[in-house]
């Protein structure tokens, strides 16, 4: 059975991944797709992350005593900080901090909190199982798969809240129409960067389903299924009824995205228990 | 924000998963004396035989009903994949030791052996 520093691990974790993706999808999405209104939800999924990943390496020096005062002690954390857990979290730092930093400037702000959120994506391939490999196609692959995530989920609140305006709803279908252009090019690459990483780490179809991890990957795999019929309800059904003026695509579109980001929430939780307390298949 | 079944269903889907999940790394190869071992006597060093290099942060041991004492591992202050800690002798009884460390990827590392004096 976990204990409590298991769940802490997966809660820091699952905090990791909600912040710093969706603190950097925001701004992605925000330059990429003109958004307005979007600073206040990208500085505080920033702040959510910066502190879940203090809170995670503080938990690391928990590991290293096996009790609460390793999450203080200085020798514990110095040691930490000299390994790639300690580079992983000068890169969210400075990332998060960048991207918040950017956010504050007026013009030009946004490029600023790319790069900040770019650095803070960069943190996933310093550390984990992935770069474990020293494989550079498997990092490129996450690094791939981070990004078209973290725009995906960063569009989500936008769009939505977008979608409930009203008077804006031709302005709310024309944002869906061009994300849905993105993710027709960036859904083949995630789905064939998955593929990629889950060979790699995995290695076999009895590993899949006999392990652990393999298991909770199905689990992952299953949901994020969900979350692509739902892409495409939108993408076919609700965005078109927007384009053609009918209320009720609106009102779709936006529990859509509602259920999408209840699904993206098990989505983290899933990869938080799979990075944080599954061991991959030998 | 969001609707009621599908917070009951991201609580049940977190109960199931927890119940299922394996913890922790070993990389611990051999030590001596052997895990599960029955020995005469108690030798003055515990022996370490880790697989790749791993900095130990902490080693315990209980004896038998006594209370768990901390191992001294002052000695120790790099990544090393061999240990030789003293070990002071309490007798007869059952030796379980419990440690911690950290492999030189950045991974936390742990695990328990303990053998018997007769």
């Amino acid at each position: 059975m976990p204990d409590i520093w298991d769940i802490a691990a997966i809660t820091a974790k699952f905090g990791l991944y909600l912040g710093v993706l969706t603190a950097s999808g925001t701004v992605f999405a925000a330059a990429m797709f003109q958004l307005k209104r979007y600073r206040m939800i990208a500085v505080i999924h920033a702040v959510i992350g910066i502190v879940a990943a203090v809170v995670a390496f503080m938990l690391g020096g928990a590991m290293l005593t096996g009790d609460a005062s390793g999450m203080t002690d200085p020798t514990m954390l110095a040691l930490l900080w000299s390994t790639p857990v300690g580079t992983a979290l000068a890169y969210r730092m400075a990332g998060l901090g960048l991207l918040i930093i950017g956010l504050m400037f007026r013009t030009g702000g946004i490029w600023i909190a790319c790069v900040g959120g770019l650095l803070a994506l960069m943190s996933f391939v310093q550390v984990g199982h992935v770069p474990g490999r020293d494989d550079v196609l498997l990092s490129a692959a996450l690094i791939l798969h981070l990004g078209a995530v973290a725009i995906w989920v960063g569009i989500l609140t936008p769009l939505g809240r977008l979608a409930r305006t009203p008077d804006a709803m031709v302005a709310a279908a024309s944002l869906g129409h061009k994300f849905g252009q993105f993710a027709a090019v960036a859904v083949p690459l995630l789905i064939v960067a998955g593929v990629l990483m889950t060979y790699r780490l995995v290695g076999s179809v009895s590993a899949m389903v006999s392990t652990d991890y393999g298991q909770a990957l199905i689990l992952k795999i299953v949901i994020v299924g969900g979350l692509l019929a739902l892409a495409a309800l939108n993408k076919l059904r609700f965005i078109p009824e927007m384009m053609a003026h009918r209320e009720a695509g609106a009102a779709n579109l936006s529990r859509s995205i509602r259920l999408e980001w209840g699904l993206v929430v098990m989505v983290f939780l899933t990869t938080a228990v799979l990075t944080s307390t599954l061991t991959l298949p030998t | 924000m969001f609707q009621r079944p599908l917070r009951q269903g991201a609580a049940l889907f977190m109960a199931a998963f927890l119940g299922t999940a394996a913890f922790g790394h070993s990389p611990l190869e051999a030590t001596t004396p052997a895990n599960g071992a029955t020995i005469a006597e108690l030798p003055e060093t515990l022996l370490l035989d880790f697989k790749g290099n791993i900095r130990l942060t902490r080693l315990t041991l209980t004896h038998s009903s006594d209370a768990t004492v901390d191992l001294n591992l002052d000695a120790f202050s790099s990544f090393l994949s061999e240990f030789a800690v003293p070990l002071e002798g309490k007798g007869p009884g059952i030796y379980e030791f419990a440690w911690r460390g950290l492999g030189d990827d950045g991974h936390p590392l742990n695990g328990t052996f303990s053998f018997t004096v007769e």
